[in-house]
């Protein structure tokens, strides 16, 4: 059901804009003149992720009692907006170290933090998040990765898979079994724990090459007898899978920032081309066709930018639809970024294709998301749940 | 009915300033038509180059000798002898330049007078109401016509509103002091120093070569100061240009540089965009020469050619040397 | 080292929205406001001074109507440490010489050593205001400077003064009044930590009743100056465009510099 929108409005305050144009500049001056190199070597960019640590945009998801700079979730997605610009790879380092870090930030103890969010907020660690599994990948509740008490640990064995940062990241928070009971409630079965990594047991056994987001490592993580201390724990057993889904509610919005980030970035190579490329005596924006699909583009852009940022209000404020939000400004965003792709290529013709113009890339990061961060059929069904509520 | 004043400006050399020739060429006019009497005044550690010179433009010179101007910046021992006056003077207007020095001036008179200013006027005319003062607002997109609400004040003045004419007759000159309370606190000059490439007041250049971020380096330049020099003009330069090092921020139009009026804006390789725009925009006659037809300077010059601007520069020095040869 | 920093938000000059209120004064309802730019030159002059001693405090003063503190906010971002806002709805409509008064009179209540303020604002462009300031105070003035050097140990200040040909040293005991220009050098972007820091910084409202002045005296009550009227200015005409070769283009500024008797 859906409740009344509160606020009614919203306007970025002051604050916000001076972030988002700070981050605008850092990413205009220092990240966008890397993004085609780090497209064709496909090597994570440690500069850049030492870049970001450095302007504290990595510390912006945190709160400032643990080191960071307490931004709001619209804060954060502000960043990786205008960091996705430029280069949706540098952009996924802050969305991934703040969706990495939301179990902990949701329902670890004040000791936890205190443990592990200052080195994150300061970018020294980067931490990843290890859910998805060969044969558990929209079906979270079916991961087999087991973590059996034994004394004072857990002993996780299993593994993951595409799992984003996870060959370069400190931390890894991971989900496995800890009840596996056959009668126990499907949602009851998860929990959820921080690994620091390395670890004996724990092994990197495979990088993927992907279509796109060439710069960060999708990695297939091994669990063999890992041992972590209760400690290490985050919630209660058995809160894994709640946790994982109230996770969702605040990290799809930052995969949604990545997408019209990557959007708008397509957007502006397509219309400076369509103002520069003359054929048959005018400029190519001037032919209706072609500004008619800028136009789209733009009005897609800018459908999904809006939705995002009144998403982000919503969830801050606390709002009982949260998951509705975060799935549809994810749904939204993601078909956005690969619609505004694939016309800016269109726009540019036979440039388009090729990688003198940043468009062919910026087309294919677009692509994973629709992927990740739940399907876009996901969340499809999460807005319907929504909508239609559940059958009587 | 109170004179109207014009407080000189060290020129270099000890001489007049260009743009109190200017002032004085106004009031002397403004005096004529209202039946006033027009008074320049001049303050300095020997005020007579500067007074002679003020003579051949005004009946009257009050010549003000201060040792204390050789080393202590002018303005505010200007400022100290102009209040001083004020005590038992009552002028119905008191002119200064739109520079540096007259601003400062300006302020600390109307600090201790409690008389209100006027700025950047680019036309005076006389009401009953007293000086009905004309400038431009908002980087030129505004002309406005602003009063006195006691009838007089202090009004600071633009280069090249006014063209100096001397008068038909030479003026007299009285020394005079100005005792007072030495209220305004000096300040000591330690050092003139001059730089190589630093040239007159732009503001008063009337003609103006300018050039921007197309200009490329400092090298380039050279072809800037070329022209400027085969027209007899000045060098101007866009922020960028300064930014980049290319060329002293003394130099700068613009917003966060100089405003100027001259008769000839040449603009080589500069966009025109609003910071740049609001120095220049009401220059008598604007070209540009820029590779970039969509630049916002296309808009508002008067004339603009479309080419690379080394070319066409190298072409138009060419045949300006070629007229003067 | 305490250094006061005036800080005027004014229209922002890139938005070209600057216009005439229904009082004839500039709208200052017109968003949005920026900081006067040689005021952030002024600024980044009293931060990189406070870096360079090792210590010290920049406040900020700024008399503007009620909705500075957005304004204001980046500055504090950049580095100040805390602000003082003069606003009062009987402001409104001040001239210059009024604004220097209330400004100067606020001064008198703050500790400083020095008082950085940009030589003149984007607005109105006049250049008077730190001058008079300086004059009501008692101080000495400053301006155009290029560089600034304070001694607090011999509390004296030396500033390079920019002059036709050059730039003359000056000197002045503290504490003393100093225009800035922007060959101060660039303002710094304020950081991340300073945006999200900037929430937590002081503005300290003051009325004028607050500063003892009559609201009778001040503001648009007592306004030096008036408008009179106001005209567009004449339309330059259609810009001619000339395409075609380098000397066809030269030919062309020959001829157009002949025709308005240029050369």
């Amino acid at each position: 059901m859906v409740t009344e929108s509160m606020p009614p409005t919203y306007r970025l305050t002051e604050e916000q804009t001076l972030l988002r144009d700070a981050v605008r500049v850092i990413a205009d001056e220092r990240v966008a003149p890397r993004a085609a190199e780090i497209d064709k070597s496909g090597e994570f960019p440690q500069d850049l992720r030492e870049l970001l640590a450095a302007q504290d945009i990595l510390a912006l998801p945190f709160p400032v009692k643990f080191g960071g700079l307490g931004g709001e979730l619209l804060t954060v997605c502000l960043a990786i907006e205008q960091l996705s610009r430029a280069c949706a790879t540098t952009g996924l380092i802050l969305a991934v170290q703040e969706l990495a870090s939301l179990p902990l930030l949701i329902a670890g103890t004040d000791g936890q933090k205190a443990r592990w969010i200052p080195k994150l907020a300061s970018g020294e660690h980067l931490i990843a998040f290890a859910v998805t599994e060969a044969e558990a990948g929209s079906d979270v509740a079916a991961i087999r990765t087991r973590a059996v008490r034994d004394g004072d640990d857990y002993v996780i064995t299993g593994s993951k898979r595409f799992i984003s940062h996870g060959s370069v990241a400190d931390l890894v928070t991971v989900f496995a079994v800890t009840n596996a009971d056959p009668t126990a409630a499907r949602s009851r079965r998860l929990s959820c724990f921080v690994v620091e990594v390395p670890t004996p047991g724990f092994e990197v056994t495979r990088i993927e090459h992907k279509m796109g987001l060439r710069g960060s490592p999708t990695a297939e993580l091994a669990f063999d007898g890992v041992r972590v201390p209760v400690a290490n724990r985050i919630g209660n057993e058995g809160d894994g899978f709640e946790l994982a889904m109230k996770t969702f509610d605040r990290s799809r919005p930052g995969i949604a920032a990545q997408a019209v980030g990557i959007a708008q970035g397509a957007l502006d190579v397509a219309a400076a081309y369509a103002r520069d490329r003359r054929q048959f005596g005018k400029r190519i924006g001037d032919f209706q066709l072609v500004a008619g699909m800028l136009a789209d583009m733009d009005a897609t852009t800018e459908s999904a930018r809006q939705l995002l940022y009144k998403a982000c209000v919503e969830i801050e404020a606390g709002t009982p639809d949260a998951s509705r939000w975060s799935a549809m400004c994810k749904l939204v965003a993601g078909d956005a970024a690969m619609r505004v792709t694939t016309d800016a290529v269109q726009v540019l013709g036979g440039y388009g294709y090729i990688d003198e113009f940043p468009v062919e890339r910026m087309m294919r990061d677009a692509k994973i998301t629709q992927l990740y961060e739940g399907t876009q059929q996901i969340q499809r069904l999460v807005v319907a749940r929504a909508l239609l509520g559940k059958d009587d | 009915m109170g004179a109207i004043w014009v407080i000189a400006e060290p020129g270099p050399d000890g001489g007049l300033a260009r743009i109190s020739a200017e002032a004085a060429t106004l009031v002397r006019e403004l005096a004529a038509a209202t039946g006033r009497e027009a008074i320049g005044i001049v303050v300095a550690p020997d005020p007579a180059v500067a007074a002679a010179d003020l003579a051949t433009y005004l009946a009257a010179v009050w010549a003000i000798t201060e040792p204390a101007a050789t080393d202590h910046a002018w303005s505010a021992v200007a400022a100290r002898h102009v209040v001083n006056l004020l005590g038992t003077e009552a002028p119905d207007a008191i002119f200064v330049g739109a520079g540096a020095d007259g601003r400062d001036v300006a302020g600390a008179v109307s600090a201790q007078t409690g008389l209100g200013v006027l700025v950047n006027a680019t036309a005076v005319a006389w009401t009953d109401a007293g000086p009905a003062v004309e400038m431009n607002v908002f980087g030129g997109k505004l002309i406005t016509t602003s009063g006195f609400t006691a009838g007089r004040g202090i009004i600071t003045i633009r280069p090249n509103v006014t063209t100096a004419v001397q008068a038909d007759t030479v003026g007299r000159i009285e020394p005079r002091t100005a005792d007072g309370p030495a209220a305004l606190p000096l300040v000591r000059v330690l050092e003139r120093v001059s730089e190589a490439g630093a040239k007159a007041p732009i503001e008063e250049a009337k003609i103006i070569v300018s050039g921007g971020r197309g200009v490329g380096g400092a090298e380039g330049f050279g072809l800037v100061e070329d022209l400027a020099d085969a027209l007899g003009g000045a060098v101007g330069a866009s922020r960028a240009a300064v930014d980049s090092g290319w060329i002293p921020y003394a130099q700068q139009i613009g917003q966060t540089g100089k405003i100027v009026k001259p008769e000839l804006y040449l603009a080589l390789g500069i966009s025109g965009a609003i910071q740049h725009k609001v120095g220049m925009r009401t220059s008598g006659a604007i070209v540009a020469i820029n590779r970039d037809t969509d630049a916002p300077i296309a808009e508002f010059a008067d004339l603009f050619v479309a080419g690379d601007l080394f070319e066409v520069g190298a072409a138009l020095l060419t045949r300006l040397r070629a007229r003067s040869g | 080292m305490r250094i006061v920093v005036l800080v005027k938000p004014v229209p922002d000059p890139a938005s070209g929205s600057e216009r005439l209120g229904p009082d004839g004064r500039l709208d200052r309802a017109v968003a949005p406001n920026v900081v006067n730019g040689n005021d952030e030159f002024a600024l980044e002059a009293a931060l990189k001074l406070v870096e360079a001693a090792g210590e010290g405090e920049i406040t900020l003063l700024s008399m503007a109507p009620a909705n500075a503190p957005e304004t204001l906010r980046k500055a504090l971002a950049m580095g100040a440490t805390r602000a003082v806002h003069v606003t009062d709805a009987a402001l409104a409509g001040s001239c210059a010489v009024s604004t220097a008064a209330v400004l100067a009179r606020a001064l008198r209540d703050l500790e400083f050593d020095f008082v950085l303020a940009g030589i003149d604002a984007s607005d109105g462009v006049g250049g008077i205001v730190p001058a008079a300031i300086a004059a009501h105070l008692g101080l000495p003035y400053l301006s155009y400077a290029q560089r600034i050097e304070p001694d607090m140990t011999t509390r004296t200040i030396r500033v390079r003064r920019t002059s036709p040909t050059g730039y003359d040293l000056l000197e002045a005991p503290l504490p003393a009044v100093i225009g800035c220009t922007q060959a101060l050098g660039e303002p710094r972007y304020p950081s991340l930590k300073g945006i999200m820091a900037a929430r937590g910084k002081e503005i300290v409202t003051r009325s004028l009743a607050d500063l003892g002045l009559d609201p009778a005296t001040h503001g648009a009550n007592a306004a030096t100056t008036a408008l009179l009227d106001s005209t567009m200015p004449p339309s330059r005409g259609a810009t001619e465009i000339v395409r075609g070769t380098p000397d066809e283009g030269a030919a062309r500024i020959v001829d157009f510099l002949v025709e308005r008797r240029i050369i």
